[in-house]
Protein backbone atom coordinates (compact mmCIF):
# COMPACT_ATOMS: atom_id res chain seq x y z
CA UNK A 1 0.00 0.00 0.00
CA UNK A 2 1.39 3.39 -0.94
CA UNK A 3 2.09 5.70 1.98
CA UNK A 4 3.05 9.34 2.33
CA UNK A 5 4.75 10.92 5.33
CA UNK A 6 4.33 14.69 5.69
CA UNK A 7 6.99 16.17 7.93
CA UNK A 8 9.31 19.19 8.02
CA UNK A 9 12.20 17.66 9.90
CA UNK A 10 13.51 14.14 10.26
CA UNK A 11 15.47 13.41 13.44
CA UNK A 12 16.98 10.17 14.68
CA UNK A 13 15.66 8.64 17.89
CA UNK A 14 18.89 7.24 19.33
CA UNK A 15 21.12 9.96 17.85
CA UNK A 16 19.43 13.05 16.48
CA UNK A 17 21.83 13.35 13.53
CA UNK A 18 21.74 9.70 12.49
CA UNK A 19 18.93 8.00 10.56
CA UNK A 20 19.39 4.66 8.81
CA UNK A 21 17.97 3.97 5.37
CA UNK A 22 17.75 0.46 3.95
CA UNK A 23 19.96 0.01 0.90
CA UNK A 24 18.75 -0.97 -2.56
CA UNK A 25 19.85 -4.57 -2.02
CA UNK A 26 17.58 -4.80 1.03
CA UNK A 27 20.23 -6.25 3.32
CA UNK A 28 22.30 -3.27 4.46
CA UNK A 29 21.52 0.14 5.87
CA UNK A 30 23.22 3.42 5.09
CA UNK A 31 23.32 6.61 7.10
CA UNK A 32 20.93 9.15 5.61
CA UNK A 33 22.72 12.26 6.88
CA UNK A 34 26.20 11.09 5.87
CA UNK A 35 25.17 10.24 2.33
CA UNK A 36 23.42 13.49 1.51
CA UNK A 37 25.15 16.17 -0.51
CA UNK A 38 25.32 19.19 1.80
CA UNK A 39 25.73 21.80 -0.92
CA UNK A 40 26.04 21.94 -4.69
CA UNK A 41 26.36 24.55 -7.38
CA UNK A 42 26.19 24.77 -11.18
CA UNK A 43 27.92 27.93 -12.32
CA UNK A 44 29.50 29.80 -15.18
CA UNK A 45 32.52 32.02 -14.75
CA UNK A 46 33.24 32.75 -18.41
CA UNK A 47 32.23 36.22 -19.69
CA UNK A 48 30.07 36.81 -16.64
CA UNK A 49 29.46 35.04 -13.38
CA UNK A 50 26.19 33.13 -13.41
CA UNK A 51 24.97 30.70 -10.79
CA UNK A 52 22.48 28.58 -12.74
CA UNK A 53 21.26 26.55 -9.80
CA UNK A 54 22.46 25.66 -6.36
CA UNK A 55 21.61 24.23 -2.97
CA UNK A 56 22.79 25.66 0.36
CA UNK A 57 24.83 28.26 -1.52
CA UNK A 58 24.98 31.83 -0.24
CA UNK A 59 27.54 33.55 -2.44
CA UNK A 60 29.98 33.10 -5.28
CA UNK A 61 33.17 35.15 -5.36
CA UNK A 62 35.25 35.54 -8.50
CA UNK A 63 38.88 35.66 -7.32
CA UNK A 64 40.37 36.11 -10.77
CA UNK A 65 40.82 33.97 -13.86
CA UNK A 66 39.88 30.40 -13.08
CA UNK A 67 39.56 30.84 -9.34
CA UNK A 68 36.41 31.20 -7.26
CA UNK A 69 35.16 30.87 -3.70
CA UNK A 70 31.96 29.00 -2.95
CA UNK A 71 30.32 30.15 0.30
CA UNK A 72 27.54 28.13 1.87
CA UNK A 73 24.58 29.13 4.03
CA UNK A 74 24.41 26.32 6.60
CA UNK A 75 28.01 25.65 7.57
CA UNK A 76 29.86 22.39 7.94
CA UNK A 77 30.95 20.93 11.29
CA UNK A 78 34.64 20.96 10.30
CA UNK A 79 36.89 21.59 7.29
CA UNK A 80 37.42 17.93 6.46
CA UNK A 81 34.57 17.61 3.98
CA UNK A 82 34.83 15.95 0.56
CA UNK A 83 34.93 18.14 -2.58
CA UNK A 84 33.81 16.74 -5.92
CA UNK A 85 33.19 18.40 -9.25
CA UNK A 86 34.05 18.95 -12.86
CA UNK A 87 34.36 21.84 -15.28
CA UNK A 88 33.97 22.28 -19.00
CA UNK A 89 35.05 24.86 -21.50
CA UNK A 90 32.81 24.49 -24.52
CA UNK A 91 34.73 26.84 -26.81
CA UNK A 92 38.01 24.99 -26.55
CA UNK A 93 38.92 21.41 -27.25
CA UNK A 94 41.22 21.20 -24.24
CA UNK A 95 40.14 19.58 -21.01
CA UNK A 96 39.16 21.90 -18.22
CA UNK A 97 39.44 20.69 -14.64
CA UNK A 98 37.85 21.98 -11.48
CA UNK A 99 39.71 21.31 -8.25
CA UNK A 100 39.52 22.21 -4.59
CA UNK A 101 42.39 24.60 -4.00
CA UNK A 102 43.54 23.43 -0.59
CA UNK A 103 46.64 25.65 -0.66
CA UNK A 104 44.09 28.14 0.62
CA UNK A 105 42.59 26.17 3.49
CA UNK A 106 38.82 25.76 3.36
CA UNK A 107 36.71 26.97 6.24
CA UNK A 108 33.48 25.52 7.56
CA UNK A 109 31.63 28.12 5.48
CA UNK A 110 33.63 28.44 2.27
CA UNK A 111 36.09 26.74 -0.03
CA UNK A 112 38.20 27.98 -2.92
CA UNK A 113 38.35 26.21 -6.28
CA UNK A 114 40.53 26.52 -9.34
CA UNK A 115 39.60 25.69 -12.90
CA UNK A 116 42.47 24.93 -15.23
CA UNK A 117 43.24 23.45 -18.61
CA UNK A 118 45.10 20.17 -18.62
CA UNK A 119 48.26 22.15 -19.39
CA UNK A 120 47.77 23.89 -15.99
CA UNK A 121 46.83 27.34 -17.31
CA UNK A 122 43.90 28.80 -15.41
CA UNK A 123 40.66 29.31 -17.32
CA UNK A 124 37.20 30.61 -16.53
CA UNK A 125 34.83 27.69 -17.20
CA UNK A 126 31.60 28.01 -19.14
CA UNK A 127 30.19 25.26 -16.94
CA UNK A 128 31.43 23.97 -13.60
CA UNK A 129 29.69 21.89 -10.95
CA UNK A 130 30.73 21.26 -7.37
CA UNK A 131 29.20 19.15 -4.63
CA UNK A 132 30.17 18.91 -0.96
CA UNK A 133 29.75 15.84 1.26
CA UNK A 134 30.62 15.76 4.91
CA UNK A 135 29.29 16.66 8.32
CA UNK A 136 26.91 19.57 8.60
CA UNK A 137 27.24 21.61 11.80
CA UNK B 1 14.06 3.29 21.57
CA UNK B 2 14.85 2.35 18.01
CA UNK B 3 11.96 2.58 15.59
CA UNK B 4 11.36 1.77 11.95
CA UNK B 5 9.23 3.80 9.58
CA UNK B 6 8.07 2.31 6.29
CA UNK B 7 6.92 4.89 3.82
CA UNK B 8 6.92 5.42 0.05
CA UNK B 9 6.95 9.20 -0.16
CA UNK B 10 8.22 12.07 1.98
CA UNK B 11 6.65 15.53 1.86
CA UNK B 12 7.09 18.62 3.97
CA UNK B 13 4.34 19.44 6.47
CA UNK B 14 2.60 21.66 3.93
CA UNK B 15 2.40 18.77 1.52
CA UNK B 16 5.03 20.19 -0.86
CA UNK B 17 8.52 19.12 -1.94
CA UNK B 18 7.51 15.52 -2.43
CA UNK B 19 10.22 12.94 -2.88
CA UNK B 20 9.93 9.19 -3.14
CA UNK B 21 12.00 7.32 -0.59
CA UNK B 22 13.55 5.43 -3.51
CA UNK B 23 15.19 8.72 -4.50
CA UNK B 24 16.44 9.17 -0.96
CA UNK B 25 18.08 5.75 -0.98
CA UNK B 26 19.29 5.85 -4.58
CA UNK B 27 20.41 9.47 -4.50
CA UNK B 28 22.46 9.29 -1.34
CA UNK B 29 26.19 8.86 -1.63
CA UNK B 30 27.15 5.45 -0.31
CA UNK B 31 30.70 6.45 0.55
CA UNK B 32 33.03 9.43 0.44
CA UNK B 33 36.54 10.15 1.58
CA UNK B 34 39.00 12.98 2.03
CA UNK B 35 42.52 11.56 2.37
CA UNK B 36 46.18 12.51 2.35
CA UNK B 37 47.97 10.34 -0.20
CA UNK B 38 51.52 11.38 0.62
CA UNK B 39 53.87 9.53 2.93
CA UNK B 40 51.86 7.20 5.14
CA UNK B 41 48.40 7.60 3.66
CA UNK B 42 45.85 8.92 6.12
CA UNK B 43 42.08 9.34 6.10
CA UNK B 44 41.14 12.93 6.99
CA UNK B 45 37.42 12.22 7.05
CA UNK B 46 35.17 9.61 5.45
CA UNK B 47 31.87 7.80 5.33
CA UNK B 48 31.58 4.03 4.83
CA UNK B 49 35.32 3.68 4.24
CA UNK B 50 37.02 0.92 6.24
CA UNK B 51 40.57 1.46 5.07
CA UNK B 52 42.84 2.85 2.39
CA UNK B 53 45.76 1.03 0.79
CA UNK B 54 48.73 2.70 -0.85
CA UNK B 55 49.49 0.38 -3.79
CA UNK B 56 52.17 2.49 -5.45
CA UNK B 57 52.86 6.11 -6.29
CA UNK B 58 49.49 7.83 -6.72
CA UNK B 59 47.70 4.46 -6.75
CA UNK B 60 45.21 3.86 -3.93
CA UNK B 61 42.53 1.30 -3.03
CA UNK B 62 39.64 2.36 -0.83
CA UNK B 63 37.86 -0.48 0.98
CA UNK B 64 34.22 -0.09 1.92
CA UNK B 65 32.69 -0.98 5.29
CA UNK B 66 29.22 -1.86 3.93
CA UNK B 67 29.49 -3.54 0.54
CA UNK B 68 27.75 -2.56 -2.68
CA UNK B 69 25.30 -4.95 -4.36
CA UNK B 70 27.46 -5.13 -7.50
CA UNK B 71 30.60 -3.57 -8.99
CA UNK B 72 28.75 -1.30 -11.41
CA UNK B 73 28.57 1.72 -9.14
CA UNK B 74 29.73 5.24 -9.92
CA UNK B 75 32.95 6.40 -8.34
CA UNK B 76 35.25 9.23 -9.08
CA UNK B 77 37.13 11.98 -7.46
CA UNK B 78 39.55 14.82 -7.61
CA UNK B 79 42.95 15.76 -6.33
CA UNK B 80 43.96 19.18 -5.14
CA UNK B 81 47.06 20.92 -6.50
CA UNK B 82 49.98 19.79 -4.34
CA UNK B 83 51.79 23.13 -4.33
CA UNK B 84 50.62 26.66 -4.93
CA UNK B 85 50.11 27.37 -8.62
CA UNK B 86 50.60 23.75 -9.60
CA UNK B 87 47.21 22.98 -11.10
CA UNK B 88 45.60 20.20 -13.14
CA UNK B 89 45.93 17.16 -10.94
CA UNK B 90 43.29 14.48 -11.43
CA UNK B 91 42.13 11.32 -9.67
CA UNK B 92 40.73 8.71 -12.01
CA UNK B 93 39.21 5.25 -11.65
CA UNK B 94 41.82 2.61 -12.39
CA UNK B 95 41.26 -0.33 -14.72
CA UNK B 96 43.20 -2.69 -16.93
CA UNK B 97 41.97 -1.21 -20.21
CA UNK B 98 38.98 -3.53 -20.40
CA UNK B 99 37.44 -3.76 -16.97
CA UNK B 100 37.55 -1.61 -13.86
CA UNK B 101 39.34 -2.57 -10.70
CA UNK B 102 36.19 -2.04 -8.65
CA UNK B 103 34.61 -4.84 -6.63
CA UNK B 104 31.62 -4.83 -4.30
CA UNK B 105 33.90 -4.02 -1.37
CA UNK B 106 36.70 -1.86 -2.82
CA UNK B 107 37.61 0.51 -5.62
CA UNK B 108 40.93 1.70 -6.97
CA UNK B 109 41.94 5.08 -8.29
CA UNK B 110 45.05 6.88 -9.42
CA UNK B 111 46.30 10.45 -9.07
CA UNK B 112 48.32 11.92 -11.85
CA UNK B 113 49.14 15.05 -13.74
CA UNK B 114 46.50 15.71 -16.36
CA UNK B 115 49.01 16.24 -19.15
CA UNK B 116 51.14 13.15 -18.59
CA UNK B 117 50.71 9.53 -17.58
CA UNK B 118 52.91 10.10 -14.55
CA UNK B 119 51.24 8.99 -11.33
CA UNK B 120 52.01 11.09 -8.29
CA UNK B 121 51.14 11.13 -4.61
CA UNK B 122 48.83 13.96 -3.65
CA UNK B 123 48.19 15.51 -0.24
CA UNK B 124 44.46 16.16 -0.72
CA UNK B 125 42.44 13.52 -2.57
CA UNK B 126 38.65 13.25 -2.58
CA UNK B 127 36.38 10.54 -3.92
CA UNK B 128 32.70 9.71 -3.89
CA UNK B 129 30.60 6.56 -4.47
CA UNK B 130 27.02 6.38 -5.73
CA UNK B 131 25.17 3.17 -6.51
CA UNK B 132 23.28 0.32 -4.93
CA UNK B 133 24.19 -0.78 -1.45
CA UNK B 134 23.93 -4.51 -0.71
Amino acid sequence: MASILKVDTLTGVTTAGSISVTGEGNSTTTNLQQGLGKAWINFQQKSSNVVRDSFNHSSFTDNGTGTMTFTITSVMANINYCHSGMAGEGGNSQECLSQAYTQTAPTTAAAQYVNAYANTSLEDPSLACRVLHGDLA
Amino acid sequence: MASELRVNTLKDAAGNNSIATSFVANGSAKAWINFNGTGTVAIVDSFNIASITDNATGDYTNTLTSAMVNDDYLYGGAASPSVSGDYARIYTPRGDGTTSDASTTAYRGECHQSWTANAEDNPAVFSLVHGDLA
